[in-house]
Formats: C-alpha cells, sequence, structure tokens
C-alpha cells in the first residue's frame, strides 16, 4: 500500500507547492540568479548565431561516439564545478564555524550554513563528485577513444550509446533541479541508514538523490554492455586480445564491473524506494528489516564502483607514460592481469566500509587480507610505470605532468588505504576526515586522469593543442591545492576530528583548518587557470598533426586530427601491439589509402533525447509524487522504444567520392563541421 | 547493421520467442513466488525455511532463463548463457559473505534477551535492569 504522507498533496501537482521553492535563502537565490544568467547567454548565443539547428541535428540527435563522449565530459566537468562548489562552502562553514564564540550569519548559529542545509551540501558533493561528475567523464573518455583505439566505425550500439547519455544528464538535470525546487538529500552520498528512510526524512531531498542517482545508474549499465560488446566484437582485423591498448583493457575490465556491480546498487534503491513508496520494512528494524542491510547492499555495489572510477586512469597513465617517454609500456601483460585482478578483488572486498558492524574477527580478517591483496596489482601497476619510464627520453608535457601527479597520489592514497584495511586501525580512525582524506587521494586519482586525457587527446578530437603554459599553471595550482587541503586533513582526522561537521568543537583544530581553506582557495585558483587555458586555446587554435606528440604509439594517433566523423576511411590492418609504433618503425606511418569504399553509417535519432527528457519527468514526478506525469513519461519512454523497433530508418551510406574529399579536407569532417542532410536507407543487407 | 534490423520481428531472439513459453514462464515464475509466500505463513526452522527459499528462487531463475530468456547452449544463446553462469561466483561471494557477515549480527550487536526489560512490562520508574544488562550498557 502507498505510503500516507501528512503534509499537503493535491492531483494536480502532488507534494509541490510554491513553498517548496526556497526564494527566502539567499544563497540559492544568489545561485539561481547566476545560473540563470548564464544559461540565457547561451540560449541568447545559440539564437544570435541562429545554431539551434545545427545544435539539435549535430549534437543533441547525435548517435556518433566522439560527440557523445565530447557531450559526457562536459556534463562531467560542469558537474565537477558544482560539485566543486559544494566543497567551497563546506570548507568555509568548517573554518568559519570553530568554537562556541564563533559567528553565524545567513541564518546560521555558527558559520553561514544551518545545519540541515549542510548536510544537503556534503552529501549533493560526495553524490555529485562520484556519480555525475568522474563516472560521466570516464564513461565519455571510453566512449571516444575506446573505438578509435580498436579501429572501429563507432561503438556497436549507437542508439543506445545515446541513450546512455541522456538518461545519465537526466539524472543529473534532477540534482540541479533539487538546488532550486525543494531540496536534497540530507543523508549523505551513500544514503544513510535508517536516516534516508521516510519516518525520519519525510522531506523530498532522498527522493531526489535516489531517483537521480537510479537514472543515471541505469545509463552508466548500458554505457558498460556497449564498450563490452565494442571491445568484443568491433575490433579490427589483426586486432586480437593481445594486441589491444591498455586503455581498451581497463575500459573492458571496468565495464565488466559496471555491468555486475550497477545493478546491485538498483536492487538497493529498488528496495529503499519500496520502503519510503509503499511502506515495506527491507531497511527499517519494524517486521524482520535490518537497515545495515542497505549498507551492506549499497557498498557490494560501492567498492566495485571505486575501481570502477580508478582503474581507466590507470589505463590512461599507461597510454601517456609510454607516450612521454618514448618507450613501449613496460610489462604490458601484467597490466593487462593486474587490470582484471583489481577488478575481481574489488568484488569481494566491499565490507571494510563498515569494518566496526560487528561482523567479528574472522570474517573483519577476510575482509582486511582481501584489501590487502589489492596492493599487489596496484604496485604491479606502479613498478611498470616506473620501468617504462627508466632510461626513457622523459617530456614532461602537462598529460605527462599528470599522471606523474596521479601516481604520487596513488601512493598516499594507496598506503593510507592499506592502514585503513586493517580494522584496528580502521576502528580508532573510522568516521574519522582521516578517511575522507585517503579516498579523496584515491579520487583526486580520478580527477587527474581526467585532465591528463583530456590535455592529451584534445587535439585528436578538436585538432589543436591545449595552452601548454596554462595548463602547467593549472597543474601547479592544482597540486598544490590537493597538498595544502588533505595533507592538514589528514592531521586533524588522526587527531579525532570527525567527518560531517557543520561546526567544530575543537578552537585548536583552526589553524589545520585554516590551512585547508587556504587550500580551497588555491584550487580557485586551478579553475581559473583551466579557464584560461580552455580559452586561449580556443582563440589560438595552433594546428596539430595527426599524430600530435609525435610519439604516439596507439592507433588512435593514425586517424586524422580532428578525427573525421566515420573515424577511418578505410578500415586498418592490424600487425602488431602499439600498430603506430610498428608501422613508424617499419616505414609505414606516412602511407595514407588511396582508394575508398562506401561505408555504412548510422542516422541521428531524437529518440534518445526525448528518453532521456521523458526519464527525467518520470523522476519529477515521482520525486513530487505526480502520479499522472510519472505515469505519461513512463507511458512516453515506453511508446518511443517500441516505435523506435519499428523505425525504418536504416542509416546511410557515405560514399567512395566523399570519403576522398573529405580525406582531402580533413576539416570538412571534424566534429565540429556541419554534414548535409544525408537520404536515409530504408534496407541494408547484413554486412 | 544486419539485415534483421529492418523488421524488429525478424530478429533471432524475437523468433525464438513464443508466447506459450512466456505464458508458461510467468505462470512458473508466480507459482514458485506463491509457494514462497505459503511457506513464509508456517513456522519452519530458520535453516529449513531458508533452504526452501533459496530452492524455489533457483527454480524461478531457471524458469525463467529457459523460457523467457530462452537460454540454452545453441550457437545463438551460448555467449549468453556462459555470461550468465560468470556471474555465478559473484552471487556466491556476495550472497556468501553477507549470509555470514549477519548470521551471527544480531547476537553480536544487540543485548541478550533475558537481559532487556521486556516492552510489555508496565515501564515506571521503580522499573529495573538486570546488573548484566546494566553492566553491558554502561561499558
Amino acid at each position: 500500500m502507498q505510503v500516507d504522507l501528512q503534509d499537503p498533496w493535491s492531483p494536480l501537482f502532488g507534494r509541490l507547492t510554491l513553498d517548496s521553492i526556497p526564494y527566502d535563502n539567499p544563497i540559492i537565490v544568489g545561485t539561481f540568479l547566476g545560473a540563470a544568467t548564464i544559461g540565457l547567454i547561451v540560449v541568447a548565443a545559440v539564437l544570435y548565431y541562429k545554431k539551434l539547428p545545427y545544435l539539435w541535428r549535430e549534437w543533441l540527435t547525435t548517435v556518433d561516439h566522439k560527440k557523445i563522449g565530447v557531450m559526457y565530459i562536459i556534463l562531467g566537468l560542469v558537474m565537477l564545478f558544482r560539485g566543486f562548489v559544494d566543497g567551497l562552502m563546506m570548507r568555509t562553514q568548517q573554518v568559519m564555524a570553530v568554537g562556541p564564540d564563533s559567528p553565524g550569519v545567513l541564518g546560521a548559529q555558527h558559520g553561514f550554513l544551518p545545519p540541515f542545509h549542510f548536510d544537503q551540501v556534503y552529501s549533493a558533493h560526495g553524490t555529485i563528485m562520484l556519480i555525475f561528475a568522474a563516472t560521466p567523464i570516464m564513461a565519455g573518455l571510453g566512449n571516444i577513444i575506446v573505438p578509435l583505439q580498436i579501429g572501429a566505425r563507432d561503438m556497436a550500439y549507437p542508439y543506445l550509446n545515446a541513450v546512455s547519455l541522456w538518461l545519465t544528464t537526466a539524472g543529473a538535470a534532477l540534482i540541479m533541479l533539487s538546488l532550486f525546487v525543494g531540496e536534497f538529500s540530507n543523508a549523505a552520498w551513500v544514503g544513510l541508514m535508517p536516516l534516508a528512510e521516510l519516518p525520519y526524512n519525510p522531506g523530498v531531498g532522498v527522493d531526489y538523490w535516489m531517483w537521480a542517482i537510479q537514472l543515471s545508474s541505469l545509463g552508466t549499465t548500458f554505457n558498460a554492455i556497449n564498450i563490452i560488446a565494442t571491445i568484443v566484437k568491433m575490433r579490427a582485423p589483426g586486432m586480437t586480445w593481445f594486441r589491444m591498448p591498455v586503455f581498451t583493457w581497463v575500459n573492458l575490465s571496468t565495464s565488466i564491473i559496471g555491468l555486475t556491480a550497477f545493478p546491485v546498487l538498483g536492487v538497493a534503491l529498488s528496495l529503499l524506494t519500496a520502503d519510503r513508496y509503499l511502506g515495506t520494512d527491507f531497511f527499517t528494524v519494524g517486521h524482520g528489516g535490518n537497515f545495515m542491510l542497505y549498507i551492506d547492499l549499497f557498498w557490494i555495489w560501492g567498492h566495485p564502483e571505486v575501481y570502477f572510477l580508478i582503474l581507466p586512469p590507470f589505463g590512461i597513465f599507461s597510454e601517456i607514460v609510454p607516450t612521454f617517454s618514448e618507450k613501449p609500456l613496460f610489462g604490458y601483460l601484467t597490466m593487462v592481469a593486474a587490470s582484471f585482478a583489481i577488478a575481481g578483488i574489488g568484488w569481494s572486498v566491499w565490507a571494510h566500509h563498515f569494518f566496526t558492524m560487528g561482523m567479528g574477527p574472522d570474517l573483519n580478517g577476510y575482509f582486511s587480507s582481501a584489501t590487502m591483496l589489492v596492493g599487489i596489482p596496484t604496485g604491479v601497476k606502479i613498478f611498470n610505470w616506473l620501468f617504462t619510464m627508466y632510461r626513457g627520453r622523459i617530456t614532461f608535457t602537462t598529460p605527462m605532468l599528470w599522471a606523474v601527479m596521479g601516481i604520487f597520489l596513488l601512493l598516499f592514497g594507496g598506503f593510507t588505504g592499506m592502514m585503513l584495511s586493517a580494522p584496528a586501525i580502521n576502528y580508532t580512525v573510522h568516521d574519522s576526515v582521516f578517511v575522507i582524506a585517503h579516498f579523496h587521494c584515491m579520487v583526486l586519482v580520478v580527477a587527474v586522469g581526467a585532465f591528463a586525457a583530456v590535455a592529451y587527446w584534445w587535439p585528436k578530437v578538436f585538432g589543436f593543442k591545449l595552452d601548454e603554459r596554462n595548463g602547467q599553471f593549472f597543474f601547479w595550482t592544482f597540486t598544490l591545492a590537493s597538498i595544502v587541503v588533505f595533507v592538514p586533513m589528514f592531521g586533524l582526522g588522526l587527531e579525532g576530528e570527525t567527518r560531517r561537521l557543520d561546526y567544530v568543537f575543537n578552537p585548536q583544530w583552526r589553524p589545520l583548518l585554516i590551512a585547508e581553506e587556504v587550500g580551497i582557495v588555491l584550487y580557485c585558483i586551478s579553475v581559473f587557470y583551466f579557464l584560461k587555458m580552455i580559452y586561449v586555446s580556443l582563440r589560438d587554435r595552433v594546428p596539430a598533426g595527426d599524430d600530435a606528440w609525435g610519439t604516439g604509439r596507439t592507433l588512435e594517433w593514425m586517424t586524422h586530427t580532428p578525427v573525421p566523423f566515420y573515424n577511418f576511411a578505410v578500415t586498418p590492418q592490424i600487425n602488431a601491439l602499439d600498430e603506430l609504433a610498428w608501422r613508424r618503425e617499419n616505414g609505414l606511418d606516412k602511407v595514407k589509402p588511396q582508394t575508398f569504399v562506401p561505408i555504412h553509417m548510422p542516422s541521428n535519432t531524437a529518440v534518445p533525447v526525448i528518453i532521456g527528457a521523458m526519464a527525467m519527468a518520470l523522476g519529477f514526478g515521482m520525486i513530487w509524487r505526480i502520479w499522472w506525469m510519472a505515469g505519461a513519461a513512463l507511458l512516453a519512454i515506453v511508446v518511443a522504444v517500441i516505435a523506435r523497433s519499428f523505425d525504418k530508418n536504416q542509416g546511410y551510406i557515405l560514399t567512395a567520392e566523399e570519403i576522398a574529399k573529405f580525406e582531402s579536407k580533413t576539416e570538412l569532417a571534424s566534429m565540429i563541421a556541419e554534414q548535409p542532410k544525408r537520404t536515409p536507407l530504408d534496407h541494408v543487407e547484413a554486412h | 547493421m544486419s539485415a534483421h534490423h529492418s523488421d524488429p520481428l525478424q530478429n533471432p531472439e524475437v523468433q525464438q520467442g513464443s508466447t506459450l513459453r512466456f505464458a508458461t514462464a510467468f505462470l512458473a515464475s508466480v507459482l514458485f513466488m506463491g509457494a514462497a509466500l505459503l511457506v513464509s505463513q508456517h513456522k519452519l526452522p530458520f535453516l529449513e525455511f531458508a533452504e526452501i527459499l533459496v530452492g524455489l528462487t533457483f527454480l524461478t531463475l531457471a524458469a525463467q532463463a529457459t523460457l523467457f530468456f530462452g537460454l540454452d547452449i545453441s550457437r545463438a544463446q551460448i555467449w549468453k548463457s556462459v555470461s550468465l553462469i560468470l556471474t555465478v561466483p559473484l552471487f556466491i561471494i556476495s550472497v556468501g559473505l553477507t549470509v555470514w557477515a549477519f548470521s551471527s549480527l544480531y547476537s553480536r550487536t544487540m543485548l541478550p534477551a533475558n537481559e532487556v526489560p521486556s516492552m510489555s512490562m508496565p515501564m515506571d520508574s521503580n522499573a529495573t535492569m538486570s546488573m548484566p544488562a546494566q553492566q553491558t550498557l554502561l561499558q
């Protein structure tokens, strides 16, 4: 039976009333005005330059893996900025609210954020950074690079790829919407139990969190299926398993994790949904329910999710380090084996997140040992990168700097992880900011991996390099900021500061909190240099060659720069691991195909973006219990999927003449070039 | 893109399905779930209850895998069947370790029943707690 809530409900608007809009909160009103202004400027610019049809036809309805990848990364970067602002607010609150004499402003007794608002901020920060920033960025990179590295024309399921993107976007949009309509969860990014249950959290915050994650995790699961199918089925002739680049291998292992782990999250959230909407007792203490069961299910997904995020940066480093050391990757096979070992072990260590539950010494011992085992394949990777650099001709360009920083962070995060894997230590620092500092070292590996990858592959996608000078300023300010924020945080954790404090009771911690705030200011400066780097690069647009760095080794550097929308004019024949390096050694790297055969390409479609919009409406309807909206949106999704099944559009044929033209004038086929409308086929033979 | 994409009804997987199999799978699932509901109404020793429940779950899964999804070792389905089998270790790890963790959780984390004052007892200012319970709480 549906749970009967006490607050007002109407059939038309559900729980939504004018009071749901926090117009009395100056921070939120200011944020809204800022966001609305930026949004209006973007919309006005699009309309002024008459780019709406272009935007719709070439981007919003695209099924091209590279454009989808770019949109994933843009989404991730926008959310990264939002998550960073949340982090900035948290650090500022803590440095303002130290000791009983600390003043309060904007309705807060101490600092500037009342506890309920602060709780929402840290919940949003964690949720956004992990699920709506890191995950889309990594998914985007996989989308762009994996097909290029294996010589594929596109992903195995281009349409599903677009559906994945728009489902993730729908989840992100719900989170953004929660800022201005209603509230966000105050039960942390994990959904603390029983705090996330209805009796303790009757507002819509937990529902926003739940539906946003549920929708985006569907998108991530579809993306994992797509990556696996692409790697298994779409490799170019000669691209045997052990000629695949390590980045592709890690994407395979990552996607296996995604495909197997994300359904567990889906189940956990579905059961929580049943508790909150239907009054079941899966995670309450009534009728045999157990809230620790939720924690268990959450971390069965949650820990593989950590490796889901951390493995792609390992692949990124494995591409960057050989390129800028001018040497083949040391220990290719062990690197591949280590990736799968990490993925496998990562599935069996989840309970180290709640050693303190009381599961007993035997099981604590098992999870502790299993966690320590992860250190072995991770160590193998670190040594392999170091041996690759050893006696190499190293060039410290921006991507290489990020990769080296990633290795250092991995060491910091890894060693402190080893400390935490010992239950005795874990009990001591459980729920302290020591744990926060540890896992920020790990997720910073993801962030620096993303920055490294963006700098490294940017020229391949857009045809020009990112500005090196500002890139290095960005790197050094970010590095300094990371040290200044997280080293004091380790100290505070060891001194006993617990996490999620909106008020810091011990004035002796103030110096270290001030140091953290200084670090946050340095992060702000790094954001400035990031934006400046993008601006200067767009302004100058210094063209890059096909092999932008001159020492690339893998297949993607054999394509044109910027890479054309059909990727390869002729499907390449692969002869070796590091195909480009092999061709260079054999004097074949400059050989270009002279004759072409027609290419069958998929047509763009509006169905994925419609599904995304309807999924958002479904989520919004469920959150506010506007049943007609949720029902209509679900029905629209079902109808769209069925209608798409009977769509007779079978893509189009790119003729040999067109390909020859594009090959001679590559800018006509670039990602930002507008393509003419092509007649779709209504029937094709199997090929 | 293959020729089958021209008509979704010509897809080999769609062709493989049949109304009878779908209906049978649905009925089997309802039947096994109904059986589980009936079993849950009876007082059984925990282990026996868990065994029956796990057995019924496997029967439901088998019915759905074979009848609804049509999984078998044919050339068309072998990789799907293998993929499903490859997830079995994950089930064993996640379900097994969860059962292990939760099997003794209550006794490890909660006060023994005989040391907790019953909720049915009238609670007044004179209500007392047994000495061991007080000691446990004080620890």
